[in-house]
């Protein structure tokens, strides 16, 4: 995992700077970003906090290496909540990303205060996110165990169909070729066991 | 501002985040800030574009993506992975 981490001081008083983070897009410099859906938005009655689910699009070209692996996905998504409280005037915004998060996960949290120093003038902005390369691995792992299981079921219901048609033509001649049968079925088991060996250490190589 | 558009994920929904978000954005500024107001008054907006990207979710098969990470990191908990501590506490 690593961590990325940045601060700023914005020239201008906290409730500005929060009013402009609700139009923070589109911008020129966030051009990978080519949507923002509020998904869900309450004010809690009590404590006065608004609290904003937000979708956030994202169209941006992704190195070569990683589209053979996603298949070429321009498109991702990432859900954020946000949580503003007008009266300790703060900020958080907590944010992961939707797609792709079984190869790369980043969590960011980013928080708006007033600076110390000057409350009423300046405004502090921290940036921190968590940047995990198969965050999931299990995930993976249990998608390539899926595909194993699949693709196991799959041969092994071709394979009953298939020995069925070899066992009816044989029970017709079953005397003379009794031995040749037990040899084949003892084969074919040897074979299974083989395949079940390899389709296990396939998977579990992940771990 | 707003002389760009901010877009929504599903094209047929921006008419109706625009109105929602201008509305939003002068209750932000003048009530909510102001402490004058806690209701949202742009109910009638917010149904109209959250009718549309309800549906827009459902249309483009993205609803089972988005619950996962509701369960993952609640909406009710400010969005804290329920697997992680925040990151400001993992050092």
């Amino acid at each position: 995992m690593k961590i990325f981490e940045s601060h700023h001081l914005f020239n201008y008083p906290w409730e500005q700077v929060s009013a402009a983070n609700w139009k923070k897009y589109p911008n020129e410099m966030s051009t990978q970003v080519v949507g923002v859906d509020i998904l869900r938005r309450e004010v809690d009655p009590v404590s006065k906090i608004l609290r904003t689910e937000r979708l956030i699009t994202c169209e941006q070209s992704i190195p070569n290496w990683l589209s053979f692996i996603v298949g070429g996905l321009k498109r991702s998504y990432v859900r954020e909540v946000s949580e503003v409280d007008p009266i300790n005037k703060s900020v958080v915004m907590r944010s992961m990303n939707l797609t792709m998060n079984s190869l790369l996960q980043v969590y960011e949290v980013v928080t708006y205060t007033p600076d110390p120093s000057a409350p009423t003038a300046r405004t502090k902005f921290t940036q921190e996110a968590q940047i995990t390369a198969y965050a999931s691995i299990k995930k993976l792992c249990n998608k390539v165990e899926e595909w194993g299981i699949d693709r196991f079921d799959f041969n092994a219901k071709r394979g009953k169909i298939g020995f069925e048609s070899v066992l009816k033509n044989v029970s017709e001649n079953w005397e003379s070729v009794k031995g040749a049968v037990m040899e084949e079925i003892e084969v074919k088991v040897g074979v299974l066991d083989e395949v079940t060996e390899k389709v296990r250490h396939g998977v579990f190589k992940f771990d | 501002m707003g002389n760009i558009m901010s877009t929504s994920f599903a094209p047929e929904c921006t008419e109706a985040k625009k109105k929602y978000d201008d509305c939003f954005n002068s209750w932000y500024t003048d009530k909510f800030l102001a402490g004058k107001s806690m209701q949202n008054e742009c109910t009638e907006l917010w149904y109209d574009y959250k009718a549309c990207v309800d549906a827009a979710l459902v249309k483009r098969g993205m609803v089972k993506m988005v619950d996962e990470a509701r369960k993952d990191a609640p909406f009710e908990t400010g969005g804290i992975p329920q697997d992680n501590s925040d990151a400001t506490n993992e050092k």
